[in-house]
């Protein structure tokens, strides 16, 4: 295993807003959008909208702005929470009120190589306290783990002006991290030399010969291809979007499912992971309601993952759930493939 | 008359099928932006539009805004902004859905028959 490589484990913020104008976030300009991504360290490689929203493929993972929801998911070693500070005064400035905040990450393969406040996870929370308004009164950090032996956790921070739910009771949010990605697989991800096609031309033949374009149908898919290798991709379908981005080097492989959605996020799933073949996989899933899930609500995901998972050979190795006042029940689950 | 060498903006459904008729008689290649006022992806694209359309003026570079025009947009399956379509003789050669900075350049440059422009620019 390297030293470093890498980091292809993301980070990813969610920010919810109230306000009037049916556009919101979405009047900001590009000029604005280009100042929030400065900060990050990343910048816009291709971008879509359609009646719902707009999508953006960024150097180093995605964008989603909602009328009133913004989604920012950023990998390697990009400083996504310090966005924070000129998003919220792009909001205020658009009349718009921050009402829930949402962080969320898995284990970095490379936990050293993180900048600050990403060094650590206490880092993190301290970082987002100080920078959140006092209206978010709920406030909860908690470190979901997987088994004993493992080294992979969940990590979620969540600040809500209110305890009741943001997130509509009909659709759930899915975030899967594939590592140990089949290898064969994984090289489909790379660049042929001498091949001079744009970066969206390769990724859309990507798309396609990867199957990742059957996942949904329906969705309007933005891929790219990166030098010499790696892929992004947004899916646009109605007001769902869906996202996939893959680090394919061998030693650090990491693949990333994310889409929100009802009940055929599992159908979902099953395709995505047959794309990857991974070794291990962990999948999330947030879930709207009061933030006070029942039981019933938490058994009945973690049932669907693994009747989604257990045919494809992979067997469940934890699971967790915690409800975040505000910002819903969020579950964690960990997989691993049986191998000869 | 718009001069060569600028988008032409399409306001109504006569002016669209007059100047698609107009395109497919000349043989030209002919490349449509269909885009949104309200759309943020369609303004970051837009001036490279614009600049190309004085790059190529053999191209007839038109805009359609999917609100003025509803039912072009539909006729043409328009689902997300902007859109893209590359027609010749009347065909869709090619289609383009999204703000690609090189991509777009690269299919007009592939598609376009480059002529000489008749006088120094």
């Amino acid at each position: 295993m390297a030293v470093s490589g890498f980091e292809g484990f993301e980070k990813r913020l969610e920010l919810h807003f109230s306000g009037y104008d049916p556009l919101g976030l979405r009047r900001l300009s590009i000029d604005d959008l280009q100042q929030v991504l400065d900060a990050v360290q990343c910048s816009i490689v291709s971008a879509a909208g359609n009646h719902s929203f707009d999508a953006y493929v960024l150097s180093e993972s995605s964008l989603f702005l909602y009328p009133h929801k913004i989604i920012l998911k950023t990998c390697g070693t990009t400083q996504l929470l310090r966005s924070i500070p000129s998003l919220l005064r792009h909001a205020a400035d658009l009349g718009l009120r921050l009402r829930s905040c949402r962080y969320s990450r898995g284990s970095f393969i490379f936990p050293a190589a993180q900048p600050f406040p990403h060094s650590s996870f206490s880092d993190e929370v301290l970082f987002l306290d100080a920078r959140l308004p006092a209206t978010l009164r709920f406030r909860k950090a908690s470190i979901m783990p997987s088994d004993v032996i493992s080294s992979h956790s969940w990590h979620v921070y969540s600040a809500a002006a209110d305890v009741f739910s943001v997130l509509q009771p009909s659709s759930s949010t899915i975030e899967v991290c594939m590592t140990e990605l089949d290898c064969s697989l994984a090289r489909q991800f790379y660049r042929r030399k001498g091949d001079h096609r744009s970066g969206d031309d390769v990724g859309a033949e990507m798309t396609e010969l990867t199957g990742i374009g059957a996942i949904n149908p329906r969705a309007l898919v933005c891929g790219f291809a990166f030098q010499p290798c790696g892929y992004s991709m947004n899916g646009l379908d109605r007001d769902r979007y869906s996202t996939i981005h893959v680090t394919p080097e061998d030693g650090h492989s990491y693949a990333s499912f994310e889409c929100i959605g009802g009940r055929e996020v599992m159908d979902y799933l099953k395709k995505v992971v047959h794309v990857f073949r991974p070794g291990a996989v962990s999948v999330s899933v947030c879930m709207g309601g009061t933030g006070t899930g029942t039981d019933d609500d938490e058994e009945r995901v973690w049932s669907a993952v693994v009747r989604a998972l257990e045919p494809l050979g992979l067997s469940c190795r934890s699971r967790a759930a915690e409800d975040f006042p505000g910002a819903g029940t969020v579950t964690y689950q960990t997989f691993t493939a049986h191998r000869k | 008359m718009a001069e060569e060498g600028a988008v032409i903006a399409c306001h109504t459904v006569d002016e669209w099928t007059q100047q698609l008729q107009q395109g497919n008689e000349s043989k030209k290649l002919v490349v449509i932006d269909f885009t949104a006022s309200w759309c943020a992806p369609c303004r970051m694209i837009a001036p490279i539009f614009a600049e190309l359309a004085r790059k190529f003026p053999g191209v007839l570079f038109l805009k359609v805004d999917v609100d003025e025009l509803k039912s072009v947009a539909q006729d043409w399956a328009i689902e997300a902004m902007p859109t893209f379509v590359f027609l010749k003789e009347g065909t869709i050669v090619d289609k383009l859905v999204g703000a690609h900075k090189d991509d777009l350049p690269k299919k007009i440059a592939a598609h376009a028959q480059v002529r000489a422009a008749p006088h120094a620019c």
